[in-house]
């Protein structure tokens, strides 16, 4: 098990950092470079989903991710401190709607559904845990 | 994340290279914006030539998304181009590929620039 954690606020400007700690992991791991784009799409959809409903007036919430390399899966989880939100519970937007009635509500979230091959939120004591795995050929 | 303009006759082509994220949707949709209102004459095509992004996420997707609903309105033709297979998957898994015209090359593009609506 190869595993990596880094923290930080969470702040819109802070996913560069982000992403440079999952393309390190990435170099690290000699992973195949295909499969890295469909997880920085993940840490940015969920990173700014905590961003966008976690923050409230008087506090920022931390943000905790970790990636864990195992049995060919890796596993990206993604936990904050602000208030219970499960992104989850969006509901999925309509792909067939047409150009006019188009929503992008929900489009991350669903994005990242699709994209890994499970995907679970718990709330731990008072955290919000986001967990997403998927298969990687190595 | 860098853009290029290129004007072909009445035809505007954008080319945006590296990551379109949420970090550079913003500015890339005032370059959009500033692509469809042209040099005081619209143009009558806009084309987004992807051969250089990388990387696509639901905050670049809205920006897309925005710039089509504008081009419509305008009556400007709009479409993307030369996807690389990441950014396409990002667009069939949205459904983005059925309401906004998608071209294999830029030369497909150019010969079919009535768009989808």
């Amino acid at each position: 098990m190869n595993e990596r954690r880094t923290s930080v606020p969470s702040e819109a400007m802070q996913l560069p950092i982000l992403t440079r700690f999952l393309q390190e992991f990435w170099s690290a791991t000699e992973l195949p470079q295909a499969e890295a784009l469909t997880f920085e799409l993940a840490l940015e959809e969920v990173f700014m989903n905590v961003v966008m409903h976690g923050a409230s007036a008087d506090s920022v919430p931390r943000v905790e991710v970790s990636v864990a390399l195992g049995d060919g899966a890796l596993t990206l989880t993604v936990e904050d401190d602000g208030p219970a939100f499960d992104p989850l519970s969006l509901a999925a937007p309509d792909v067939t709607a047409s150009l006019d009635e188009r929503r992008v509500g929900g489009l991350g979230v669903f994005l990242v559904r699709r994209m890994m091959d499970s995907v679970s939120y718990h709330r731990v004591g008072t955290r919000n845990q986001l967990r997403m795995t998927k298969q990687v050929a190595r | 994340m860098k853009v290029r303009l290129e004007t072909l006759g009445p035809t505007t082509l954008v080319i945006p290279q590296g990551r379109l994220d949420f970090a550079s949707a913003d500015r890339f949709q005032e370059q959009l914006e500033q692509a469809l209102a042209g040099a005081g004459t619209a143009p009558a095509a806009l084309i987004i030539d992807c051969v250089d992004l990388d990387y696509v996420s639901s905050a670049g997707l809205r920006v897309f998304l925005r710039a089509a609903r504008a081009a419509e309105r305008a009556g400007v033709s709009f479409a993307v181009c030369a996807l690389k297979p990441a950014v396409r998957d990002v667009f069939d898994l949205s459904g983005f590929s059925r309401i906004i015209a998608v071209h294999a090359s830029r030369a497909m593009a150019l010969q079919s620039p009535a768009g989808p609506a």
